[in-house]
């Protein structure tokens, strides 16, 4: 069993068919439960994003939501908020610093975060280089809040590790389109084994590439089974037994 | 074993030749050092026959010592000679040199060299190379160093090709027959299955990328059986012998 904690539905803007393709994608590699965002809502229009998720989600057993965030749009924020998360089918709230404008450090980004915390769920936040560090400041400059470094940094995953060991509510999912030779190895041997979580980036890179990248770093069988789905389980909620 | 074993997905495909090897460190990295001995075994425990293999001692210091270090590894690989384009003058009389001694395919570094596609250099090689018959692995963005090897004929693997960029590969690779790409970044759900077979080659960088990565993508493609084993040798060994 495999919770993925950073995916996507909705098309992308390439030319690239592959929605049909998710489940099936899932099944091959042990994926039980992926969280999504919709590439709508984290690229261009959070509140249409987010309302065309609701529906499909409804019918969609193995998949629960992200509440996208744009923190330029706080209004739009706070009713999507209160409409989605009581619907039970959305634990946790995606910001997406780049498409946005909104670094980690902006003010506007700090609010949004601020709002997540008060909403009690967990936040996936884009990180990439030393961004991540920024990220554990506003997580330490924030009670209760909970956030998943999203890449973990990417190439700065150096920077990660600092991250996740200055806060201990700060989490960190690996995808990343580029696999330098013992990245994940080099953040579990760091880290607290209970803040590393899995994340494939799907529907815009294959789970190929994460589940390659984990497979790589040889994890040991019980540190495996918190990545694999024992934290996510428990920084989101989930009633969910192996 | 733990869930995220990858031996059942790769399953019985073998690579037999793997086009983006490099032996040696980068400086700036805490990569591996990337000994000979320790990038062959690497390769073996991937179950990756040989390697077409550049030097990074080559790349980022002496091209002569290090392309005598990937010549003196003897059969056990495919010897690429890197050239230095900081150093157009002596990259072309480098060029000549491993041509001679039967060296089939050059490499660039772009990246590394702090070298843009537009820089005289390039073209400079990228002629040479052509006019010798040579095969040139390259790094850089695609969208980009594309055009010096454009209307020369030239025989062509992209290795630093990724998957947001693929949609300019395949408009410049239409006009080129001798283009063709690394499958290293090609990682989103269909970008394997979008490149012709016959110009998609297995690339890992092994030492300083997982092998294992691009390995499991490609495994668990959409490729047909002779698709496949196109990609996963049999295209290189057309190009690198």
């Amino acid at each position: 069993m495999i919770i993925d904690v950073h995916a996507h539905w909705g098309p992308w803007f390439f030319t690239m068919d592959v929605a049909g393709a998710n489940l099936s994608a899932m099944n091959r590699f042990g994926i039980g439960l992926s969280i999504v965002s919709a590439t709508e809502a984290v690229i261009y229009d959070a509140p249409a994003g987010n309302r065309a998720l609701a529906a499909w989600l409804e019918t969609q057993p193995r998949h629960l939501g992200y509440v996208t965030v744009n923190p330029r749009r706080p209004a739009d924020a706070e009713r999507d908020l209160r409409a989605y998360l009581p619907t039970g089918r959305f634990v946790g709230v995606k910001i997406h610093t780049d498409y946005t404008g909104s670094p980690v450090s902006s003010p506007q980004t700090r609010e949004a975060l601020a709002m997540v915390a008060q909403a009690g769920v967990p936040a996936l936040v884009h990180t990439w280089g030393a961004t991540v560090l920024d990220l554990a400041q506003a997580c330490l400059d924030t009670p209760g809040l909970r956030v998943i470094a999203g890449h973990m940094g990417a190439d700065g995953y150096a920077h990660a590790i600092e991250a996740a060991n200055a806060c201990d509510r700060l989490f960190l999912e690996p995808c990343y389109s580029h696999a330098p030779a013992g990245r994940v190895a080099r953040v579990a041997a760091a880290v607290d084994p209970a803040r590393l979580l899995f994340g494939t980036d799907s529907t815009l890179i294959d789970p190929a590439s994460a589940f390659g990248a984990v497979a790589a770093a040889g994890l040991d069988a019980e540190t495996a089974e918190l990545v694999a789905w024992r934290n996510a389980a428990r920084l989101f909620g989930l009633d969910i037994t192996a | 074993m733990t869930v995220f074993d990858a031996s059942e997905l790769v399953g019985d495909l073998k690579v037999s030749l793997d086009v983006d090897v490099l032996v040696g460190a980068y400086p700036d990295r805490d990569g591996p050092p990337g000994t000979p001995r320790s990038v062959l075994d690497a390769l073996a425990a991937h179950g990756i026959g040989a390697g077409a293999v550049a030097s990074l001692r080559a790349a980022l210091f002496d091209v002569r010592s290090g392309n005598d270090e990937v010549l003196a590894l003897g059969s056990a690989v495919v010897p690429v000679g890197a050239v230095d384009l900081r150093d157009p003058i002596g990259a072309v009389r480098e060029i000549d040199r491993l041509a001679e001694a039967g060296v089939r395919a050059i490499r660039l570094f772009p990246d590394e060299q702090g070298v843009e596609a537009g820089f005289p250099s390039v073209r400079h090689v990228a002629r040479k190379a052509a006019g010798l018959g040579l095969v040139v692995l390259t790094g850089g963005d695609v969208r980009r160093f594309w055009q010096p090897f454009a209307g020369l004929d030239a025989k062509v693997v992209f290795l630093d090709t990724h998957f947001y960029h693929l949609g300019d590969f395949l408009v410049v690779a239409a006009d080129e027959p001798g283009f063709h790409t690394s499958t290293r970044l090609l990682n989103s759900p269909d970008a394997l299955e979008t490149v012709p077979a016959d110009r998609l080659l297995y690339g890992s960088r092994t030492p300083h990328y997982e092998p294992v990565v691009p390995l499991l993508r490609l495994a668990t493609s959409g490729l047909k059986p002779e698709e496949l084993a196109a990609v996963a040798g049999g295209n290189a060994r057309r190009l690198l012998g």
